[in-house]
């Protein structure tokens, strides 16, 4: 139950009041989200729209919320086997999807301030900002945990909750993995343990979904307190991906110390080797390795993020953050204060706005788009 | 000082005990029986609390796996039945006779008894089946008197009476603290009726308005007997036990 809060107008969450409680009132109103098919099963409706179309991000939020916990990913696809039996039809799967009503995200958005940084705690991908700011963020008591996504050795994913900054020592935690994660069904497990709240960090497609999770429902607006973009132009199929640099390539996966993308090529670091492997983006979309929902998605700075962290805009070592609220503003005046991090000269404006013009091009395909009537 | 005072025995009841004592241990030699032989051929009669061999009605279950939850033992496992419904087995070799089991059923589908002196070949067989639980278990019974101590104004005395002590009790069901399942964040319900499905009482409910595009909600706190079947299925998480 949402009610105004009279002084500030926001809405706030509405608990059970004792009173209440003695009196056995427990009736109450639920939403269902409109069908764009009628007749149709909701799961139908999100997999004809969505899915069918190749218009998903695969970002898992349907996967997080469905009451069933039957949907899956198969190969990097989401579906539902025997959805005519299992699916309850309630609709959540619809109204969480940030792309069932698809207003794509694109430019800069809003911000308080853009900082070039480095962390001076741990080592990552470039200034390792992403881990620093949930690091200070549970070192200042505004979470108690941190999602992050860890790779094993043959760059599968996997979800690590992190408790205390030490635990980030990890290697393998920081670090781009250009492969998909389950980051969302794992954040609706921590938010039912969590205290003070929970810290994600995630692609744009993520951070959407997370955004439309926390709209929808208060439980979410109270424990995700802290949510970290990264900047994102596209993401691959891991078992496509690796394959390709398997079989085509002769890269032996185990040896790959990082990946990262830059000016239109990734440049693979793998262990014993001097130089750097450069393989243009081209070859990737040529094979159709790029993720297909990825055709569709404008946002490369995660305007929705509290914070946004990529290497795009800084020297070499440095990450570029742009901070969008107060939450996030409040996180890096404590890293200033406790001089955790060491702060860059300056931003090139230009290099990140390249890259949001070339992924609002993608606009025209969404326009392209014919969706089921 | 308080005494527990003894039956006094004349001669011939003497006579009597020891002649039977010896016969005892003579029919012992020539047929062996494979539990301990009670001597004297009585029994305490044991208060109706006592915590024995667990009976089950199937009627009054509810699914809730509740028993084997709770189990410290974790000896009451859940199966599967022909009706699709799960009910427990309990493995007497893990059991360590708590009863919290019996405490915790909403339903009152476990009973007590008093039987306590249940005999096994095999540890297989202490794995009793959900069927075996229904009926009391065939157990030897070589008494005929049962013997109760009372309280006699001052000193204890032990009093003999003829007959058989009934090992099956009729206990009223532990009520426990009276609870009630209650949504605490309704903003947050998905509608996914999975707490309907799963209530036992029909204290759930939901109506779909098909033009207002909404469902209406409700847990009917009278016929709620706060099993607590939705707040351990829900989704979201948001329902919770509270006092009624």
């Amino acid at each position: 139950m949402l009610h105004a809060n009279i002084k500030t107008g926001e809405e706030v969450i509405h608990m059970a009041t004792p009173a209440e409680e003695e009196l056995g009132e427990s009736k109450w109103e639920v939403k269902v989200p409109e069908k764009k098919l009628k007749d149709k099963l909701f799961f139908e409706n999100l997999k004809a729209v969505v899915i069918d179309t190749n218009l998903c991000s695969r970002c898992l939020t349907c996967v997080s919320i469905c009451p069933s916990g039957l949907i899956v990913t198969d190969e990097d696809i989401v579906g539902f086997p025997d959805f005519e039996k299992n699916c309850f039809d309630c609709g959540a799967c619809v109204r969480v999807c940030p792309r069932f009503i698809y207003e794509p995200p694109s430019g800069l958005g809003n911000y308080i301030e853009i900082v070039a940084a480095k962390s001076k705690r741990f080592k990552g991908q470039d200034g390792a900002m992403a881990t620093e700011l949930i690091a200070s963020a549970i070192d200042m008591g505004m979470i108690d945990q941190g999602l992050f996504v860890d790779r094993n050795e043959k760059w599968e994913t996997s979800i690590f909750h992190v408790r205390y900054p030490e635990q980030v020592g990890v290697g393998t935690l920081g670090g781009t993995k250009y492969v998909f994660a389950g980051i969302l069904p794992a954040l609706k497990e921590a938010i039912r343990f969590t205290k003070k709240g929970v810290g994600v960090v995630g692609t744009p497609c993520m951070i959407s979904g997370i955004r439309k999770l926390q709209q929808e429902f208060p439980v979410f607006k109270e424990k995700v307190k802290l949510v970290v973009g990264l900047f994102c132009t596209e993401n691959f199929h891991y078992n496509d991906l690796m394959k390709f640099l398997r079989d085509e390539k002769g890269i032996e996966i185990e040896k790959i110390l990082k990946t990262n993308i830059s000016k239109g090529s990734m440049y693979v670091t793998v262990a014993g080797a001097e130089k750097k492997r450069k393989i243009k983006m081209a070859e990737f979309e040529e094979r159709g390795l790029v993720a297909k929902g990825c055709d569709f998605c404008t946002d490369f700075t995660a305007v929705q993020s509290d914070a946004s962290v990529g290497s795009v805009g800084s020297e070499a070592g440095f990450s570029t953050i742009i901070v969008r609220n107060e939450n996030a503003k409040e996180v890096m005046a404590f890293i200033r204060e406790k001089g955790t991090a060491e702060f860059g000269e300056k931003v090139v404006m230009d290099e990140i706005d390249y890259l949001i013009k070339f992924k609002k091009k993608r606009e025209e395909h969404i326009k392209e788009l014919k969706l089921p009537e | 000082m308080k005494k527990v005072g003894t039956p006094e025995y004349n001669l011939q009841d003497k006579l009597k005990y020891h002649l039977s004592a010896l016969s005892t241990a003579a029919k012992q030699v020539a047929l062996p029986l494979n539990i301990t032989t009670h001597y004297p051929r009585e029994r305490r009669r044991w208060p109706d609390c006592f915590r024995g061999y667990i009976l089950f009605d199937p009627e009054r279950c509810i699914s809730c796996f509740q028993c084997s939850f709770i189990c410290p033992a974790n000896a009451i496992w859940m199966k599967e039945a022909p009706s699709n419904r799960y009910y427990p087995t309990l493995d007497y070799g893990k059991c360590i006779f708590c009863h919290f089991c019996v405490d915790s059923c909403p339903g009152g589908a476990l009973k007590p008894t008093k039987i306590h002196d249940v005999a096994y070949r095999t540890m297989e067989e202490m794995l009793t089946l959900t069927e075996e639980m229904v009926e009391p278990p065939e157990i030897i019974r070589e008494d005929k008197v049962f013997v109760d101590y009372v309280i006699d104004t001052e000193d204890l005395s032990l009093k003999r009476t003829k007959g058989r002590d009934n090992l099956i009790v009729e206990i009223a069901p532990s009520q426990g603290v009276p609870m009630v399942s209650q949504c605490v964040d309704r903003a947050s319900c998905i509608a996914c009726k999975v707490c309907e499905k799963v209530c036992e009482s029909g204290a759930v409910s939901s109506i779909k308005d098909e033009e207002r595009l909404i469902v209406k909600m409700a847990i009917d706190a009278e016929k709620c007997t706060g099993c607590g079947l939705c707040v351990k299925e829900c989704s979201m998480q948001i329902l919770r036990l509270v006092r009624k």
